[in-house]
């Protein structure tokens, strides 16, 4: 199969892959594209290089912790309030399905999720990135593929579940059962949904309030400036 | 050479004043044009042919010198006063406008007015390094005047200056930082003007770029401010929403780090 082949079926730009190949370095993003074309699985092609190799091989269910992050808050918030009617088995309690991993703050959500309090600091550790940059990355709602790795090794927990968070590869690419968020958000007590739906509004609260701060600022310079 | 970069940096601020006309005609934010146009008017001042025409016009006895220093001083601080506003610095506007400022200003237009009026300025010289009367004590005087010249704007940039660094190092619009980085370059060239005597003889050609640097900072990231409107006005996402803050990340979004 040639390169132009490739590129059809996966839906790469040529001149993007061509540099790539010319370079030697070839993104993650583009492999994963191509394995899915090829109809492969995106994390076992990941681990036939050497960053990824342990990657199907030390595959580990995530936590518990892990699957309710990747639920998006407005789902949390959901849970919420079919909890809260009444009669749970009244029509306006059914269930709606769980929006696709990722979601708005999942990269952040997934880090404090494995975060045991010295997490960063044993990320920045091994792999030299500073953790400020790290903030960065995780407030951006992004972390590379090969931090979120790195990440999860720190965390003592399975692979993949970085790579889902960040929306590299999907929940059935990494081999989590179709319904394991929803087990995982089930199984909360009341209390903790409650309490972690509070973090969660908090949270969102505090970024959109910065960000109403950052357009009224804007709109007062270009009503002097504009 | 200095001469291709005056005619440039003329070239630079008409055309942005000249962009900036259709909104000025139609009322919106004129002293925004006006800034523009008001640097236009000194560079094309300080250029010497145009100085020469304008100052034979006026008798020649360099009163177009001292136009240009007020039309600067002008320039800054209608310019200072309307970014001040903008980045909402709350101590900068009472620098400019408070009695701090205002006294600052009656000074230096002091020690502009008093040394020119003491001098003889008589015989049009664009910068006055070559008038034909150059005894040691008008050379004094001119040289006094030249400092005080450059003080103001000097003065203003440093007001201005933590609040557009400020605004370069936020998570404002592109568009709107990078006019802030240039301001903050044009400022700085301001500030190092007034130390433009101190150049040694073979680089006083330094100060032309030094100015020019000024001059183009100031405009060029006014007008880069500016186009970041146009270019909100464009684009759909003007305000935050909630359904904003909860779009999921695509997979553009995915830092393309490599293998």
């Amino acid at each position: 199969m040639s390169t132009a082949d490739i590129c059809r079926i996966s839906g790469l730009k040529r001149t993007t892959l061509a540099q790539q190949l010319v370079r030697g370095k070839v993104a993650e993003t583009t492999v994963v594209s191509i394995s899915r074309a090829l109809g492969l699985n995106p994390a076992e092609s990941l681990a036939n290089f050497s960053t990824f190799a342990d990657l199907t091989r030390l595959a580990q269910p995530p936590t518990p912790a892990e699957l309710v992050s990747q639920v998006a808050t407005m789902d949390l918030l959901q849970a919420v309030i079919t909890r809260s009617a009444a009669d749970p088995k009244d029509g306006s309690g059914t269930l709606r399905a769980l929006s696709p991993a990722p979601h708005a703050t999942s990269v952040r959500n997934w880090v404090d999720a494995i975060d045991d309090g010295e997490l960063r600091h044993r990320v920045s550790a091994a792999t030299g990135v500073a953790p400020q940059n790290y903030s960065a990355q995780l407030t951006a709602n992004r972390l590379s593929p090969e931090l979120a790795v790195a990440t999860s090794r720190a965390g003592g927990v399975g692979l993949t579940g970085g790579l889902v968070a960040t929306g590299l590869i999907t929940e059935a690419e990494a081999g989590w059962p179709v319904d394991a968020r929803q087990s995982a958000l089930d199984a909360l007590s009341d209390g903790e949904l409650v309490a972690l739906a509070g973090e969660r509004l908090q949270a969102l609260g505090k970024t959109l309030r910065r960000q109403e701060q950052e357009q009224a600022q804007t709109e007062k310079i270009w009503e002097n400036l504009g | 050479m200095i001469s291709a970069l005056q005619w440039s940096t003329l070239f630079v601020c008409a055309l942005v004043a000249l962009f900036r006309t259709p909104s000025a005609l139609r009322g919106e934010n004129r002293s925004l044009f006006g800034v523009f146009a008001l640097a236009t008017f000194a560079v094309m001042l300080s250029i010497e042919s145009n100085y020469t025409v304008i100052d034979a016009w006026l008798g020649s006895h360099n009163y177009a010198n001292l136009l240009l220093r007020f039309v600067i001083y002008g320039t800054v601080l209608l310019a200072g006063y309307k970014i001040a506003r903008g980045f909402g610095h709350p101590t900068t506007v009472p620098l400019l406008l408070g009695p701090v400022g205002l006294s600052v200003l009656a000074v230096i237009a002091l020690a502009t007015i008093v040394p020119f009026l003491m001098a003889n300025t008589a015989g049009t010289s664009v910068g006055m390094a070559a008038i034909p009367d150059q005894s040691e004590d008008n050379r004094q005087l001119i040289r006094l005047y030249t400092a005080a010249g450059r003080l103001y704007p000097a003065y203003v940039a440093g007001c201005l200056l933590p609040a557009t660094v400020g605004a370069m190092r936020s998570r404002l619009p592109g568009l709107v930082r990078s006019g802030a980085a240039v301001l903050s370059v044009g400022a700085a060239a301001m500030i190092l003007l007034v130390f433009g005597e101190l150049l040694p003889g073979p680089l006083v050609f330094l100060q032309y770029f030094i100015s020019s640097t000024a001059v183009l900072g100031l405009v060029a990231g006014l007008a880069l401010i500016w186009l970041g409107r146009v270019a909100a006005r464009r684009g759909s996402r003007n305000y935050p929403s909630l359904a904003d803050a909860h779009r999921a990340p695509g997979q553009e979004n995915i830092a393309a780090e490599e293998l």
